[in-house]
């Protein structure tokens, strides 16, 4: 079993609960973000001593939900302090962006990081869409399209270029190429069945968040999976990735009770603005191909945000609790959809970084050396 | 030969599939700015076979000899998949005809999958399928055509559809790399014949080369 260290790398300390998207950047103090990007980046580098196989982060923009407009910056920040851990971009949001910056960015890393890249070549949450003034409804279209150009930029020997639906390229031949050959391993989310299906087809790992509950994360794994056999492959239990948000302390009580102070701030702060922009593009455009995906993916958060903390532990939503619970957690998750990655979330909301990183040793020391075989 | 020639503007020839020859949309929209020539190759759509021209290679000097008789200048060549091996051998053996060389998924490179190709549905793309073997093209592959592609002077736009699952991607880098002055554009979402499943993006990225040669890979606003 490999396990990832998972950095949204929220701004926290905004006292002002808002609804509106974007967040007005009036409630930013760069002097506080510059704190946190360090306090943040040294967590990350942490994670190897604490014998996490990746470390990962993603994109996000207008909103103290997560600071990395772009996280490949924060990739380059990782690639010299750490030496064996992979470095998880999950990801560029590649219809938002232009393809070949992603793929030469990608590339840099790549090679700076002597082959440890892991690329995640992500569709985004819908309101993003709002953030670059791409039509959602393009997004699926945008996405294949870019995600095709990519391949074939890190891949092509020769100058070449592309006349295409949404991109068109007269020359290109990016410099560097990346280091692992014929490209770094991919990761696509999968976390609805249209996703699922479409990163079998493009051979990458699974990535899936928000499980609302295991019935439905098997579903999706098994559309992976049919998907991907027709592409002619077969998907090992390391090409599924299953994220949660994670805390570990001493006890379960402590845990929960840690867990349950940062949620405030992440369900009030943090999800706000982003949950009313983010209705808005579905309500508005065909973000999801079609009915049934858009009501399954809104049931799916409404099951989530109704469910009591240990019902979340329960369907297998969240892992909290002492070391040994967590154990017993991991094991069962991992015995009903047998995902050989997992996507820890440790920093929750506001949760105290000193938390986080004694989480970070429990794991390591106590949870570890037990899962490790699975 | 049987030529068909419409539209206005400077001369292009357009060399057909082993399909047969079609106006096809892209085509139609390159007449708006070119006078599209398009021959029949003999034997070719219910016409008389010629004898005396049994390869692709003398295909190439019979369209030059029409060129030199009908256009009377060096003129625009653009050839699709068995086109695209003639318009090869044309550039080869009559340089003096050709200005700019497009060609639209090649053929002459590579051995073609049989299984591929789709079974005739009349008498006309049965007889269309037996002038493979006369013209020597039943395995697609041209060995002496490969030999001789370092002759090809013409600035050259080659066209590969990303779906196509006929000529492969390494054939069209191959070419690319033999080939003096040439760039490789792939066209998203096509298959092997590229102007039928995207004509606008064909008809874009042909006009934009034939007007501007090399300087199409800069973008005007």
């Amino acid at each position: 079993m490999k396990f990832c260290f998972f950095h949204l790398m929220p701004f926290t300390g905004v006292k002002e609960v808002t609804a509106d998207w974007p967040t007005p950047n009036r409630l930013f103090d760069p002097v506080r973000a510059h704190e946190l990007y360090r306090g943040y980046v040294d967590a990350m580098v942490y994670a190897e001593q604490c014998g996490f196989d990746w470390v990962g982060c993603n994109e996000h923009h207008f909103s103290p939900y997560g600071l990395m407009a772009n996280c490949n910056l924060i990739g380059g920040a990782l690639a010299y302090p750490t030496k064996k851990i992979r470095i998880a971009m999950m990801g560029n949001l590649v219809p938002l962006n232009n393809p070949i910056r992603v793929a030469e960015e990608y590339a840099m890393l790549d090679c700076m990081s002597g082959g440890r890249l892991i690329a995640g070549l992500m569709r985004g949450i819908p309101h993003e869409y709002i953030a670059y003034n791409i039509a959602p409804d393009a997004s699926w279209s945008r996405q294949r399209e870019a995600i095709a150009l990519i391949l074939k930029a890190w891949t092509e020997p020769e100058p070449f270029g592309w006349e295409g639906e949404h991109f068109q390229f007269r020359q290109v031949s990016i410099w560097p190429r990346p280091l692992q050959q014929p490209h770094p391993p991919l990761v696509i989310s999968a976390s609805s069945l249209e996703s699922a299906r479409f990163a079998g087809e493009m051979r990458a790992t699974m990535g899936m968040v928000l499980i609302s509950d295991l019935a439905l994360a098997k579903e999706c794994i098994q559309v992976y999976r049919e998907s991907a056999r027709a592409a002619g492959w077969e998907p090992q239990a390391e090409n599924i990735l299953i994220g949660m948000h994670t805390v570990i302390a001493e006890s379960d009580e402590e845990a929960k009770a840690a867990l349950a102070e940062a949620r405030k701030y992440f369900d009030g702060v943090l999800m706000g603005g982003m949950r009313s922009a983010g209705r808005l593009v579905l309500q508005k455009t065909r973000y999801y191909q079609d009915e049934a995906n858009r009501g399954r993916m809104q049931n799916r958060l409404a099951k989530r945000e109704a469910a009591t903390m240990d019902e979340q532990i329960a369907g297998g939503m969240i892992l909290c609790g002492s070391p040994e619970s967590v154990v017993r957690q991991i094991r069962r998750i991992h015995g009903e959809l047998g995902n050989g990655i997992f996507n820890f979330t440790m920093k929750v909301g506001d949760l105290p970084d000193g938390v986080v990183r004694r989480g970070m040793e429990l794991f390591r020391d106590r949870v570890l050396p037990h899962v490790r075989d699975l | 030969m049987k030529v068909e020639v419409r539209g206005q503007g400077r001369p292009l020839l357009y060399l057909h599939p082993a399909g047969g020859a079609r106006w096809t949309k892209a085509l139609e929209k390159l007449a708006q700015t070119h006078t599209v020539h398009m021959p029949t190759f003999p034997g070719f759509d219910g016409t008389p076979i010629d004898p005396e021209v049994t390869a692709r290679r003398a295909l190439g000097r019979l369209l030059g000899d029409y060129i030199e008789r009908e256009v009377g200048q060096a003129c625009d060549i653009m050839g699709c998949s068995f086109g695209g091996a003639v318009a090869l051998w044309l550039a080869i053996e009559r340089p003096q005809c050709v200005d700019h060389l497009v060609l639209e998924c090649p053929g002459g490179l590579q051995s073609i999958d049989p299984a591929l190709r789709r079974d005739p549905q009349d008498e006309v793309e049965a007889q269309n399928r037996r002038m493979l073997a006369h013209y020597g093209a039943e395995d697609g592959k041209d060995e002496r055509l490969l030999q001789e592609l370092d002759r090809v002077q013409a600035v050259t736009l080659i066209l590969h559809g990303t779906e196509d699952r006929i000529i492969a991607a390494e054939s069209m880098r191959l070419l690319k790399g033999r080939l003096a002055r040439a760039f490789l554009v792939y066209v998203w979402d096509a298959a092997h014949h590229i102007e039928v499943d995207q004509p606008e993006r064909l008809a874009a990225v042909v006009q934009s080369f034939l007007e501007r040669s090399d300087a199409f890979v800069v973008r005007y606003a």
